[in-house]
């Protein structure tokens, strides 16, 4: 039996009009799920309320059987989140960076430097280690902010537009690290608006609209419901 | 807008000016509290004019000698301003990338730029001036209009000095360190003629230091005689004296256009590349890594503060303002005994400096999001942010008591528990009552949480004066020799 990574049941939220309306979704542990839809779909304000940023007004959340209601603390032990924006504090290095998160997740203080300088070697920013980050690009913030996403070792990562502002080499690669961490057993969902990036990095892909899920399956699954070679959005 | 033609000066000053007006505004309650505040002052400002309608208002020396020291004092807290201002324009994300790629004569830009600084700063005193020189001005005393004249007169000089000087910095110290340099600067600027005054020797037999000094003045006629005459006649309506200030303002205007031209658009350029500081440890990465979430939070609040010099120093020079309360209880005719001033000192001090330190680490947190997401319970990241406020208090709230303990022990002793009480009071009143901002706003940080400050201050006294009353009993009233 195939184990649930992240089932939402119900969902529902409103800002000043609904943004999500009785979202359901299903994502299997291991696969890279895209939620694809245009921008003011509902899909930040969905995975926010996974990653416990905001509460939901109705519904249920559950990852790995977690309920992240009864348990948040539990559920966002094993979950990491990274935004479009990354959450980096500019006068820190990256290792005092990577320091913190680790702090935040509770790690052992030796197993985190190691893990910490392994990261850092694998994104390639082991020369900028001890450089503050205020006068980073916006590709090597994303960077510190991967390892920082990577460091706990979260079962459940959730990356908000990765894509999005970075050039190829760094756009490819992120997309290399999540498919090593798919490839590793994690589960990984992203958010995008640009179906060639679902396209070519996704297992699954969920378009939604207007704050519901309007359909689901693979590339191969939706074109054949869609009955054309091509979709756009 | 459409009046001048788009990319003109007049047109960019006018733009400016909006701007300036715009950042006064304020929303929501602190808005509606504004107006009411506004409309007070106002029907203040009327029923005086009223009053004084037909009553002659008599200008005697001290008069000219006051509005020459207001002058001269609310020079000095303009340039303090203009230089922030300044390092606003030049240092942060603004809109001098538009306006420089723009077919815009770079003069124009700077003389946009300056006089968006000057009206900011005037539009800050001309709500304090103007809803009561005004109404008195109109109902019979039009000679008071000359204030308005003299405020405009010193925002523009104000606005050309804190753009030289914050331009003489950053050629003097380079880009980097200008931002920090001149921050430092204009803190010191605000406060110095304040903290002069008070460190004037005082006069036997005077009330106060301002007492003495204003005697000095008048004995050396400065002030009702000369140029030093010039802002009292211009503030009373001398037309003369009302063209010569507003000449020197327009001048000094004028010519920090005319000289800082280059040493502007390259200060803005210097300034927008952004150079990371490496600085290679040399140490075992692991040393970063520290066991529980106490340590990780305070390592981390700790290392931002330490590479934020200029904010540090904010705080502390929040101090200086308290100088005058101290030296008033020692000193004078109805000082406290030293040990009990000191008590009173040290809370009051360690609730100022927890509660900026607690604003500091809980409410201007730069990436909230991140512990929101972190499996760690918010009031457990909460009490290890305040400890980290308190442990960068401690140093400053261990002083008194090892001066009172010198004396008297239990005092020592009193006052270090009433520190502590009040410290943790300020901190905990800022955690649940602050309001989220970012660190380099922390000058502003009240506006958002007045509620915060006056509980802050109530508990500062009530815990201050309760360990001087008891350091007072127990030190058997310790005379000052």
């Amino acid at each position: 039996m195939t184990t649930s990574a992240l089932r939402i049941r119900g969902l529902a939220k409103s800002f000043d009009k609904p943004v999500i309306a009785g979202l359901d979704l299903d994502i299997a542990a291991g696969e890279l799920y895209a939620l694809l839809g245009p921008n003011g779909a509902g899909k930040t304000t969905t995975l926010r309320m996974v990653a416990g940023l905001a509460a939901p007004d109705a519904g249920s959340i559950e990852i790995f059987g977690i309920d992240t209601q009864r348990d948040p603390l539990g559920a966002k032990a094993i979950t990491a989140w990274l935004p479009d924006e990354a959450m980096l504090y500019d006068k820190l290095t990256p290792l005092e960076y990577l320091a913190f998160v680790a702090g935040l997740w509770r790690m052992g203080p030796a197993h985190a430097a190691a893990e910490a300088d392994r990261l850092l070697q694998w994104l390639d920013l082991w020369e900028q280690r001890d450089t503050r980050c205020e006068g980073f690009s916006r590709g090597m913030k994303q960077k510190v902010a991967l390892a920082g996403a990577l460091i706990h070792d979260p079962r459940l990562l959730i990356l908000d537009e990765p894509l999005t502002g970075l050039d190829a080499t760094m756009a490819r690669l992120v997309k290399d690290a999540l498919r090593a961490q798919v490839d590793a057993g994690k589960t990984v969902i992203v958010t995008t608006h640009i179906l060639e990036v679902a396209e070519r990095m996704a297992d699954r892909i969920g378009i939604i609209a207007g704050g519901r899920l309007l359909a689901e399956g693979t590339l191969q699954d939706l074109r054949d419901r869609a009955g054309t070679a091509g979709m756009t959005l | 807008m459409t009046i001048t033609p788009a990319g003109s000066f007049v047109w960019l000053a006018l733009h400016e000016l909006r701007l300036a007006f715009r950042s006064r505004a304020t929303r929501g309650a602190a808005r509606w509290i504004g107006y009411l505040l506004l409309a007070g002052w106002l029907v203040i400002g009327c029923i005086t004019g009223w009053a004084l309608r037909d009553t002659p208002i008599p200008v005697p020396p001290e008069a000219m000698i006051g509005v020459l020291a207001v002058s001269v004092l609310g020079l000095t807290f303009m340039t303090a301003q203009a230089m922030i201002g300044s390092q606003r324009t030049l240092y942060e994300r603004g809109d001098l990338p538009l306006l420089l790629s723009a077919p815009i004569p770079g003069r124009s830009v700077l003389l946009a730029k300056l006089l968006g600084i000057a009206a900011t700063i005037a539009l800050t005193y001309a709500a304090l001036l103007l809803p009561i020189v005004l109404p008195v001005a109109i109902l019979g005393h039009s000679r008071l209009l000359g204030l308005v004249a003299l405020l405009i007169a010193l925002a523009l000089v104000a606005a050309a000095l804190g753009l030289a000087l914050t331009l003489a910095i950053a050629r003097l110290v380079g880009p980097r360190a200008a931002r920090t340099i001149g921050q430092v600067v204009a803190a010191v600027l605000g406060g110095a003629l304040f903290l002069v005054t008070q460190l004037l020797p005082q006069d036997e037999g005077r009330s106060s230091t301002f007492a003495a000094l204003f005697d000095r003045l008048r004995t050396a006629r400065i002030g009702t005689s000369g140029i030093s005459a010039l802002p009292g006649h211009a503030a009373l309506g001398d037309p003369l004296a009302i063209l010569v200030v507003l000449a020197v303002g327009v001048a000094a205007f004028a010519a920090a256009g005319a000289t800082l031209e280059r040493a502007f658009l390259s200060g803005y350029l210097d300034g927008s590349a952004t150079v990371s500081r490496s600085r290679p440890s040399g140490r075992a990465s692991a040393r970063l890594f520290h066991p529980g979430l106490t340590r990780t939070v305070f390592a981390k609040e700790w290392t931002l503060l330490k590479r934020d010099p200029a904010l540090a120093f904010q705080i502390v020079l929040r101090l200086i303002y308290l100088v005058p309360l101290f030296l008033g209880l020692v000193g004078g005719r109805h000082a406290l005994p030293i040990p009990a001033a000191l008590a009173f000192a040290s809370v009051l001090i360690t609730s100022q400096l927890v509660g900026s330190f607690a604003w500091l680490t809980v409410s201007a947190e730069d990436a909230p999001d991140l512990l929101s997401v972190a499996p760690v319970a918010r009031a457990q990241v909460d009490r290890a942010k305040l400890l980290a406020a308190f442990a960068m208090a401690a140093p400053f709230a261990l002083l008194f008591p090892i001066a009172i303990g010198v004396q008297t022990l239990v005092g020592a002793a009193i006052t270090l528990v009433m520190t502590v009480l009040g410290g943790g009071a300020a901190g905990y009143i800022e955690l649940k009552l602050g309001k989220p901002g970012k660190r380099g706003a922390f000058n502003k940080r009240r506006s958002g949480s007045i509620v915060a400050g006056i509980l802050s201050l109530l508990v500062a006294l009530v815990f201050g004066g309760g360990a001087a009353g008891l350091v007072f009993l127990v030190s058997g009233g310790i005379a000052v020799p």
